[in-house]
């Protein structure tokens, strides 16, 4: 975000020639100081507060439930079972891992049309009316979403969209939108006057100029925006639970909570079940990991 | 710079107000609305079945001599403050030390950033049964910690502790991760040139990668202040708010007093609350940090 | 000039709708489907999820197997279903027919003519209403009328013990007050906590109140509350009854880590099944807890008695507190076929094969043929004292948290909270009792 809010150039748009391979070499030779015991130390301590409870959970996972409780979370499963990833998948997992991936695929999709139409219009149009848009969107960025939720049930609601994935997705995308719309006026803005003008002169039409010239030169950004509404959408919470009720469109993060009061003592189920919701992302991250960590990256500027 | 432009290629090019108009339109339905409307509803009586009834300033009478209010206003400022204070040096100093190159800091990292994977719903579960006093993590080694029941969850500054440390656990790795792009990001030359000069590691750290980290503190910042006004699915899951209400921040008041007590108007007023103390916070950061100044710059564009 | 401009925009405009409209309606018509609205040829029932649900599960599934109109059941898990219910309530996907306790959990739906008087369902057919104790269920209803149908076991609180440990530590189960002072001293020697209280869970913590005030004031102070509001809490025997918490916390006769332990996920069972706890005062449905996550504690460990009296208190010892049972209520927007098969379903509570399931779950019912039943429960003895109890009762009060309007429900557990865990003192507490 610091570069959209601060309005610098971000690289890899004015100038695309710039790859990170380019400018590997150079900084792993001088990279900053290679010996560092004071922070080796410390990251080692690191490793420990994040990677304890990290080893509890998954050691937890193929515990059972008497082990659990009579042995204590640290210890090594005597008896590894699966019954857990099994009691979990025929609880109802998959069908909230899938109703969770289309609410998240939605509001990503929702989110970019709106975010780069908005964009393009506040960053291409002269007039008034769209730097009016524009502030508005400015003025939503510090809304915390929790905030609405009263008014959203009694919208939703009223609309007959209580307990359906759409009472979710449309408020969701709705506050990532402000985030979204200002790093991708921050991206458009960076692109040179002269390519809009050339496509002028070819005659092209303001689609033609988004689809063949914004869109492309603004892939960093939209990126960015997918990953983080997508984030957004697939770790809300506060939504599902008051705006949805029943098991067919209950999302994971429901799911897990309401699995509490299902599974009650049978904490490696549980255990289980947050396993398996991280599943996904991990397998993201570990496909796409450089797409996910830039997009992230983005929200922070270069 | 825009009369220089030739004058067909302004029009022709250029897209008019519509094409905002649909990202618009969404957002002042299903943001800006309910915005204006949690503000209306504040001075309304609605118990979520009938029709919300006009009460005038009687929640916000009310609202003025709750002790709960007081101190949830209190909770969630001082949350706010401590988990800047906590997240921001260890985020600065694990992103520096991550931007390094090396091999073995690349796997570490890779493992410090496995927290941002899960949802804090599914973190904080992870949490509450680590610290569950019996058959937790926490009963095996408390009593090495200082905690001797496990009782961390009872008392208020553990309670309070835990909330300040999942979230912190939680969201280090975004944070690590916005820094190490910011001090990758910073220009190889300066220290080159610093090196020369004979600065050490510590001073390098002081004099050159802080100053250049600015904006990126800048933005860290900004999204770790509003992100602490907003902890509730941490806090429902942890401690529920209490022991009693001693973990009760400002979004779980207004959850309890709407979606369990169902006085749903008094609770558009703690609401409202809310907005108005995340918005201050924001512009104050953005004030100090003179974010508008350089926004202005842009503007006309 | 300008028209192509303005068609384009149009364009584009009409394509984000186009794209809105698409999306809008595969989603919602997903979501139009789902079982929290009631399609044409079925009814939706909620039910609060734990493990005696399955005795629901199996009375829909015999339900279905006869009626045309199909009964969707939704379970809600875990202490959120009454603000999962109240949220509903208010949207067009209220549920048809809905589990409940009776009292202040259903006040305000009645307030707002929001559910069916049974009243000419049970005129119709008397076995509706013959088929169950009266008292119980007159507790379902409202000002004379009635609107729940009993369909779970009787749940009066019952003071649990654990054999084992008992044996061990060579010690009665405890008679008078002065028995609980005695053992809390004997089992904070041997090492074990005396009482498990789930401290996450102040409802549990609202039991101890209940019965404390009732044994020193009798059930007439939480009448008193309940008809002249709350400057009733000033009434001695809540004071005493705050004392008395102190003092036991005190003592220590709930451990030194009771503020952490939880009852939803089973803490305290848990802990209380493997010794770690000596007596566990906790509703009648513990034994099918137990019976189902620690079936060889539950068959021969588990050990039960009544609250006892205390010392100066008025009230009588007979008395008790916890929830009558669960009730049915149906919503009063059902009309014609689907309020006669909503009625019809209801009425599968009252028949004998259905008590017969709830006492294979471990649970006591409340129809009035119950007692003859009761022989085929797997534990008579306690099936039978628990029966005994309820019916030799002289008053049975409804957990105050149930028996008050939602509203004061967060600000009561959290009072109660704050007492146990000493942030309150006793006159504190009974101040903010009166300011709730």
């Amino acid at each position: 975000m610091t570069d959209v809010l601060h309005g610098r150039p971000r690289d890899g748009v004015r100038t695309p020639k710039r790859t990170p391979v380019a400018s590997r070499p150079r900084r792993r030779r001088r990279g900053l100081p290679r010996r560092n015991y004071p922070a080796g130390l410390g990251s080692l301590i690191w490793l420990g507060i994040v990677g304890l409870p990290l080893y509890v959970l998954v050691a937890a996972t193929f515990q059972t439930r008497n082990g659990y409780i009579d042995h204590g979370p640290l210890a090594l499963p005597d008896h590894p079972t699966l019954a857990n990833y099994r009691r979990v998948l025929t609880s109802g997992f998959l069908h909230y891992l899938l109703n969770t991936a289309l609410v998240t695929a939605v509001c990503a999709a929702l989110v970019i049309v709106l975010s780069v139409t908005v964009g393009y219009s506040v960053v291409r149009t002269r007039s008034r009316t769209s730097r009016r848009i524009f502030q508005i969107f400015l003025l939503g960025l510090a809304i915390p979403s929790q905030a609405v939720i009263i008014p959203i049930y009694l919208v939703i609601t009223k609309l007959h969209l209580y307990d359906t994935l759409l009472a979710v997705i449309l408020p969701t995308a709705a506050f990532s939108l402000p985030v979204s719309v200002l790093i991708l006026v921050g991206t458009m803005r960076d692109i040179d006057e002269e390519m809009y003008e050339s496509m002028a002169l070819d005659g092209a039409s303001p689609t033609r100029v988004l689809l063949q010239l914004v869109v492309p030169l603004s892939r960093s950004g939209i990126s960015t925006v997918g990953v983080m509404s997508a984030l957004h959408a697939w770790n809300g919470f506060l939504f599902p639970l008051i705006l949805t009720q029943s098991k067919s469109n209950r999302l994971l993060t429901l799911g897990l909570y309401d699995y509490v009061g299902e599974f009650r003592v049978d904490t490696p189920a549980l255990l289980t079940a947050v396993v398996l919701s991280i599943v996904p992302i991990f397998l993201v991250y570990l496909f796409a990991r450089r797409q996910l960590i830039n997009g992230l990256m983005g929200v922070g500027g270069k | 710079m825009a009369d220089a432009v030739p004058r067909h290629s302004k029009s022709v090019g250029r897209p008019s107000v519509a094409w905002a108009l649909p990202g618009a339109l969404f957002f002042v339905f299903f943001a800006v609305a309910p915005m204006i409307l949690v503000v209306a509803l504040a001075f309304t009586d609605w118990d979520g079945i009938g029709t919300p009834q006009w009460t005038g300033l009687s929640n916000w009478t009310r609202l003025w001599d709750d002790p709960d209010t007081h101190q949830a206003i209190r909770l969630s400022l001082v949350l706010t403050v401590l988990t800047w204070l906590v997240q921001t040096p260890l985020a600065l100093l694990l992103g520096v030390w991550a931007a390094g190159h090396q091999r073995n800091r690349a796997v570490l990292s890779a493992i410090f950033f496995l927290p941002l994977l899960g949802s804090s719903v599914a973190l904080a579960l992870v949490w509450k049964s680590l610290l569950d006093p019996n058959f937790g993590l926490i009963a095996d080694i408390g009593p090495a910690l200082g905690f001797e029941d496990g009782d961390l969850l009872g008392s208020s500054t553990g309670a309070f502790g835990a909330v300040l440390f999942v979230t912190a656990w939680q969201f280090i790795p975004l944070h690590t991760l916005i820094y190490q792009g910011g001090a990758r990001a910073v220009p190889r030359s300066l220290y080159d040139a610093a090196a020369i000069d004979g600065a050490g590691t510590v001073r390098q750290f002081f004099s050159i990668t802080l100053p250049q980290l600015r904006n990126t503190i800048v933005t860290s910042s900004v999204i770790m202040v509003v992100g602490a006004l907003t902890f509730f699915d941490t806090v429902l899951i942890l401690t529920k708010g209490g022991p009693g209400t001693d973990t009760t921040i400002m979004p779980y008041l207004m959850y309890k007093n709407g979606f369990q007590a169902f006085d749903l108007g008094y609770a558009s007023a703690v609401a409202t609350i809310l907005v108005v103390v995340a918005t201050t916070v924001s512009l104050l950061l953005v004030r100090l940090t003179g974010f508008t100044a350089m926004r202005s710059t842009r503007e006309g564009m | 000039m300008r028209i192509p401009r303005s068609r384009s925009s149009l364009r584009a405009t009409g394509l984000a709708a186009a794209a809105a409209l698409v999306v809008g309606g595969t989603l919602s018509g997903c979501g139009s489907s789902g079982p929290g609205g009631s399609g044409d040829g079925e009814i939706s029932v909620w039910v609060y999820q734990d493990p005696s649900t399955k005795v629901q599960r199996q009375v829909v599934e015999r339900f279905n197997k006869t009626s045309k109109i199909k009964v969707k059941l939704t379970q809600v898990p875990g202490d959120g279903y009454s603000d999962k219910l109240r949220t509903s309530m208010g949207t067009p996907n209220a549920p048809d027919v809905f589990f409940n306790w009776g009292g202040g959990s259903i006040s305000e739906f009645v307030k707002k003519d929001m559910l069916l008087d049974l009243g000419p369902a049970m005129k119709k057919d008397p076995s509706l209403k013959k088929g169950f104790i009266p008292s119980i269920l007159d507790a379902g209803g409202i000002n004379g009328k009635h609107y729940g149908i009993p369909m779970r076991g009787m749940q009066p609180v019952i003071l649990f013990y654990n054999k084992d440990v008992f044996e061990k530590a060579g010690a009665q189960p405890p008679k008078s007050w002065n028995d609980i002072i005695k053992l809390i001293g004997t089992f904070k020697g041997k090492g074990v906590t005396p009482f498990v209280v789930a401290g996450t869970d102040p409802w549990t913590e609202l039991m101890w109140v209940e019965y404390l005030v009732d044994r020193y004031g009798g059930a007439g102070v939480f009448k008193k509350i309940q008809s002249e509001g709350k400057d009733a809490w000033g009434d001695p025997a809540v004071l005493k009854t705050a004392r008395t918490i102190k003092d036991l916390v005190g003592r220590g006769a709930f451990g030194k880590n009771y503020k952490s332990v939880n009852y939803t996920a089973d803490g305290a069972s848990t802990y209380f099944a493997k010794g770690k706890a000596a007596m566990h005062l906790m509703g009648s449905w513990e034994y099918a807890n137990q019976k189902t996550n620690q079936p060889a504690f539950a068959k021969s460990g588990l050990g039960w008695t009544t609250f006892p009296s205390v010392p100066g208190g008025t009230g009588d010892p007979k008395n008790v507190v916890g929830n009558p049972t669960n009730y049915w209520s149906i919503s009063g927007k059902l009309k014609g076929k689907k309020q006669q098969a909503a009625i019809d379903f209801v009425k599968f509570a009252a028949k004998q094969d259905y008590a017969k399931a709830l006492i294979a779950n471990g649970d006591v019912p409340t129809t009035s043929d119950a007692s003859s039943l009761l022989n085929g429960h797997e534990n008579p003895t306690y099936a039978k004292f628990q029966y005994d109890m309820v019916r030799d009762a002289p008053d049975f009060t409804l957990s105050w948290d149930q028996a008050l309007p939602a509203k004061y429900t967060p600000p009561l557990h959290t009072n109660v909270q704050k007492l146990f865990n000493g942030q309150l003192s006793p006159t504190a507490f009974v101040d903010a009792m009166k300011g709730m």
